[in-house]
């Protein structure tokens, strides 16, 4: 907050002290003309400013690169502009004020303007967008040479050292993202980590360092879009329609990604995560998410959670592989301990402390470890929202919905009375078990 | 038929026996009260009331806007919740562009062209009454849903069936101000009672059907400014010598007129959806979500253009009148007027460079884009060159102004900026974007507005706003201004994304908020002394001469307030500029031997207009009211449109009815140079 009550004195007092010392209408509306170069000067001094956790100034990949090259063309182009035309239009009022007396004078000469200057404007603001339209038109066709499955000429190769479906011809690294509210599901077809495989990746993108990847986008009900800024720019995923793009990480480490067209109450909720790891480590991840799920020791608590899993209805949404395969409408749950977020990646199993020391050394793709008790205080938190959690009196304990509008606490029925929802109920020792049993499955 | 000619001419109203319409009811006759507010024809008294709604609507839209910005203000925020927060940004986003700017820009339109073309009123002032009402009824409704969501928030509906009944329970409109099917629309199969699944409950439907209401409004005010432009001006006062905000009104009208029809089959293709189980944007039945962007994009891009080019003609009269030197380059300025209006509809899909339009589109999109930038480039370098040899008066429509040009012109370099695809990719709906509309609609436009208010409101009352309190408020204003939305650049391009209710801690997001937040709230008490200062004024400022400014158009030529009649003979033009070179040894304005003791002809008042509005009215809340389940409302609809067709049936019959109004002295004058001579 200090760094703020700073820049809030730099960006305000100094030109309101100018707006008030002098009396001039015309200083007046020139201090207010600086004001935005001021804060353009304030931002642009230190670059750790604009590599924020989801800063596309920070590009980490070959489409975020050139979309931030081609945005810094324009930033270029208009600085020059407003320059030049800014700086001709503040001089021509300075030095075309009325001058004191002047106002009873005759008016001066009615020019109505000079055909050979306004042509002379009109072509040379032709010749200045040609100079970004050119670097445009690239960019828009590198960002569309999506790789096709089976593509002789793709830039892919056989990159992949793991076990492959031998099936598929492996030319290229796809993986389907498809968009729900409010979280997002990954699938890789080619390696059997889909819905029907049944196991799919909810929220935590993992793809190979310097790979390019083809991302399939679907949306199983309203408009979502895909977007991890450092990676690459955001393409739709548009129900009922079938959009691609390709991205490639060439940095390792986490970077952050978040639902970018509105989709109702927890918008701002859906978030996810994308790991750049070497091809190494993407192969030896890929084995550990095939791996069932690991059941819980007999007679322990885990045990307890695991049957009330299936008591209290969780199993009909959420899949555990290898014990509840049935769940398809909720996140995959079968490695639910190994990820380092919760909630559509809202919630952080990380501890924030130490995360933002990290960030702090100007390197936001290093991830801290997952904090297991802040994890199992997330679980619980996230699990007992909305009044899920009941005491004894069957009271709800927490009314607050940490995502509004989200159906997880809800098992909905069809009877002859059509459509029921019913609103699932958990003492504190059932969500205990339940905790404990999510909490196994790494 | 009824004609003109019922009476002997008179110098006030009030002289007037009873009046009776063609089908025998009484004509209300009042000149003032509420009874004549409700009834007037007259295009000064429904500009005055255009302004006093979109003002009230303005500060409606700017207290949302300030909900927004609280709640904002810091990480993980709880003030309102997200729901709430949905309800705010989009009721926030349809009150600016469709009460508060639209209406604020028609009453400019109103109060000025007629006077500015040497008219005595509009071509069909009932009709204008009616787009009036029309507007304050589709607007009222679309707030009822304000009503609701309070009530259901403080519990008044529990006991009742339809309210348990309800799915989704939020009642003002949660779906943004671009409606973006499926999310308004529906999914999956229609149930026996033409019901599919549904994103979001009766707020869409009473956006739906207030746009829509909005829309008649828009369009009817339109065709009736066509028709007022092409077909009413002085004799002289040819095309090219209209003032450039009459051309620009012409101009938004044409938009208006090609651009809504484009929404209204949109909301009628939704409202079938949501309503009677059709499927247009219904994905599950093969319904395609993308047809709806483009449809929507296609009214959504000129109406942009819709908003911002009446606030460029007004910037186009002050500059020169504070300038005291002629418009640079008028012809330029006004051809340039009508290209951004016809390559406004040539760039919509700019919107919509996420949702994978293929290369070339988005190539030829990009181009187009780039493109426009240059007639909106020629217009700032012609207001440059307006200034540039003249005589730089520091008033406060002329300090608005220049700051007008100055936002705008930032609002363009932005815009520069996205309109290159790939750059976009990062900040479609990000706070760029957000920052990029504020400095174009609100940095541009409201400050346009708020120029032409200070600038007209001596013509208009007769009385000169405190100049000391509108520069105070100007600078607020500006300085709010950018304070407020010069630091969302920096969020989108870190990439903050919009219409999000909270945000983390740990993305560099919470200085910039902050900051952003105390802005809003400066901005917000600038707006409201620059509003209060003309309320103030309307009834007690000083009271001040007739041309003040020493302006140059026809409105500047008669006296403040404006007589019912406008002009007391007809003015013959014979030049651009017409008042001021008449006033400055230049050519002078002749006038036509009409009105005098003969009297000029006056329209009769009327309660159709309002009646038939009525019915607007009873379709806007019946509708949405029907599809919460409330019993019996499909029959307040019905009624609605029984209103609306017999308001309309009795206005058809009623006569156009009339009187004559004595006017000062009637003497022809020719105008030197004549017409003819130079024109």
């Amino acid at each position: 907050m200090f760094l703020a009550v700073r820049r809030f004195l730099l960006t305000s007092i100094l030109p309101l002290g100018v707006l008030t010392l002098t009396g001039c209408a015309m200083r007046r509306f020139a201090a207010a003309c600086i004001l935005p170069l001021g804060f353009l000067a304030l931002t642009g001094c230190s670059k750790a400013e604009w590599v924020g956790r989801q800063s596309p100034m920070d590009p980490k990949g070959p489409l975020a690169q050139s979309q931030f090259d081609v945005f810094m063309d324009t930033v270029w182009l208009s600085l020059v502009l407003f320059v030049l035309v800014g700086g001709i239009l503040v001089y021509a009022v300075i030095r075309f004020r009325e001058r004191p007396g002047q106002s009873d004078t005759p008016p001066p000469e009615q020019g109505h303007g000079n055909p050979m200057i306004e042509i002379g404007l009109i072509m040379a603001s032709v010749a200045s967008l040609v100079i970004i339209a050119i670097p445009t038109l690239e960019a828009i066709w590198y960002m569309d040479d999506v790789p096709i499955e089976a593509k002789p000429t793709s830039k892919l190769s056989a990159w992949y050292t793991g076990k492959v479906d031998p099936k598929v011809a492996e030319d290229v690294l796809i993986v389907d993202v498809v968009g729900k509210q409010w979280w997002f599901r990954f699938e890789y077809p080619q390696l059997g980590l889909t819905q029907e495989g049944k196991r799919a990746i909810p929220n935590e993108l993992v793809i190979p360092r310097g790979k390019a990847v083809r991302i399939n986008l679907r949306s199983e009900d309203v408009i979502h879009s895909f977007w991890v800024p450092k990676i690459a720019g955001k393409v739709d995923m548009i129900p009922g329609r079938r959009n691609h793009m390709w991205i490639q990480g060439d940095q390792v480490g986490l970077y952050y990604g978040q639902c970018a067209e509105f989709c109702g109450d927890s918008h701002a909720y859906m978030r996810f995560r994308c790991r750049v790891v070497e091809p190494e480590e993407f192969a030896k991840w890929v084995e550990s998410q095939r791996a069932p799920a690991a059941e819980p020791a007999a007679n322990s608590l885990a045990a307890t959670g695991k049957a009330l899993f299936a008591q209290k209805t969780c199993a009909m949404c959420h899949r555990v592989g290898g014990q509840y395969d049935a769940g398809a409408f909720g996140p995959d749950l079968t490695h639910v301990a190994s990820r380092t977020s919760l909630a559509g990646a809202w919630l952080d199993n990380r501890d924030p402390a130490t995360q933002l020391a990290i960030d702090a050394k100007g390197n936001t793709e290093l991830s801290a470890p997952i904090d297991p008790v802040l994890q199992r205080k997330n679980l619980a938190d996230w699990i007992g929202s909305s009044g899920v959690l009941v005491d004894a009196n069957g009271k709800p304990v927490h009314s607050a919905d940490i995502k509004p509008g989200n159906r997880m606490h809800y098992y909905r029925m069809f009877n002859v009375a059509g459509l029921n929802e019913t609103k699932v109920k958990l003492t504190q020792a059932e969500l205990d078990a339940i905790v404990e049993y999510l909490m196994t499955l790494n | 038929m009824a004609t003109a000619a019922h009476h002997a001419p008179v110098t006030d109203k009030t002289e007037l026996p009873v009046e009776r319409s063609d089908i025998g009811l009484i004509r209300p006759d009042r000149t003032t009260g509420l009874l004549d507010w409700l009834t007037t024809v007259d295009h000064k008294k429904i500009g005055i009331l255009y302004g006093a709604f979109a003002m009230f609507f303005f500060l409606l839209g700017g207290v949302e806007a300030l909900a927004i910005r609280t709640q904002l203000a810091k990480a993980n925020n709880d003030f309102i919740s997200a729901p709430m927060y949905n309800q705010m940004f989009t009721m926030h986003g349809t009150t600016m562009i469709f009460l508060g700017v639209m209406p604020l820009s028609a009453a400019f339109f109103n109060f000025l062209v007629p006077l500015q073309i040497g008219a005595r009123d509009v071509a069909f002032p009932r009709l204008n009454a009616f787009s009036l009402w029309t507007f304050v009824f589709g607007a009222f409704a679309l707030n009822v849903s304000w009503v609701f969501e309070f009530g259901h928030l403080q519990g008044w509906f529990n006991n009742y069936e339809w309210y348990g009944k309800l799915v989704y329970k939020d009642f003002a409109p949660a779906n943004g101000w671009f409606s973006y099917a499926p999310l308004s629309g529906t999914f999956g199969q229609a149930d026996a009672a033409l019901h599919a699944q549904r994103f979001t409950g009766v707020g869409t439907d009473f956006w739906i059907i207030g746009i829509q209401i909005l829309g008649v409004a828009s369009l009817a005010a339109s065709f009736n400014f066509i028709v007022t432009i092409f077909n009413m001006r002085a004799p002289g006062m040819t095309m090219m010598r209209l003032p450039v905000f009459t051309w620009m009104t012409l101009v938004t009208a044409f938009l208006i007129i090609l651009a809504f029809p484009a929404i209204t089959v949109a909301l009628i293709e939704l409202m079938f959806d949501r309503q009677f189980g059709a499927n247009f944007f219904n994905p599950t039945n093969g319904g395609q979500p993308i047809l709806w962007q483009h449809l929507f994009w296609i009214f959504g891009h000129p109406e942009v253009y819709i908003l911002v080019l009446p606030a460029m003609g007004i910037v186009s009269e002050i500059l020169p009148t504070f300038s005291r030197k002629a418009l640079f380059g008028y012809p330029i300025i006004v051809f340039s007027g009508a290209v951004i209006g016809f390559l406004g509809f040539a760039v919509w899909s700019h919107h919509m460079f996420t949702t994978g339009l293929g290369p070339v589109p988005t190539a030829a999109f990009s181009l187009l884009t780039m493109a426009i930038a240059v007639p909106t480039g020629v217009k700032i370098f012609n207001w440059v060159g307006t200034i540039w040899g003249g005589q730089v008066r520091f008033t406060p429509p002329m300090v608005l102004s220049l700051g007008f040009i100055w936002m705008f012109m930032c609002g363009g370099f932005s815009g520069i900026m996205h309109s290159s695809a790939p750059a976009d990719s990062q900040q479609q709906d990000t706070y760029f974007v957000v920052a990029h509309f504020h400095y174009v609609l609100l940095g541009g436009v409201l400050l346009g507005l708020m120029a032409g208010l200070y600038f007209w409101f001596p013509k208009i009352f007769g009385r000169m706003p405190n100049a000391a309190i509108a520069y105070v408020a100007s600078a607020l204003v500006i300085f709010g201004f950018n304070l407020a939305f010069g630091p969302m650049h920096y969020l989108g391009l870190t990439g903050m994304p919009r219409r999000t209710h909270t945000y983390q801690p740990g993305y560099g997001w919470e200085d910039w908020n902050f900051i952003a937040t105390i802005g809003a709230y400066i901005l917000g008490l600038g707006v409201f002394l620059a509003f209060a200062n003309l309320v103030w004024t309307a009834w007690r400022g000083k009271r001040t001469e007739t041309d003040p400014w020493d302006g140059r158009t026809l409105e500047w030529s008669l006296p403040s307030p404006v007589p019912a009649y406008n002009f007391a003979q007809t003015p013959i033009v014979a030049t651009r500029d017409a008042w001021f070179e008449h006033k400055h040894g230049g050519a002078r304005i002749g006038a036509l031997a009409d009105g005098g003791p003969e009297g000029v002809h006056m329209p009769s008042q009327s309660w159709m207009p309002l009646l038939a509005s009525v019915g607007f009215l009873m379709i806007g809340l019946g509708l949405p009211m029907m599809s919460m389940g409330i019993p019996h409302l499909g029959w307040l609809v019905i009624a609605g449109l029984g209103v609306l067709f017999l308001g309309i049936w009795l206005w058809a019959i009623e006569g156009p009815g009339g009187y004559h109004l004595k006017t000062p002295s009637a003497k022809s004058v020719a105008p030197t140079p004549t017409a003819s001579v130079h024109s």
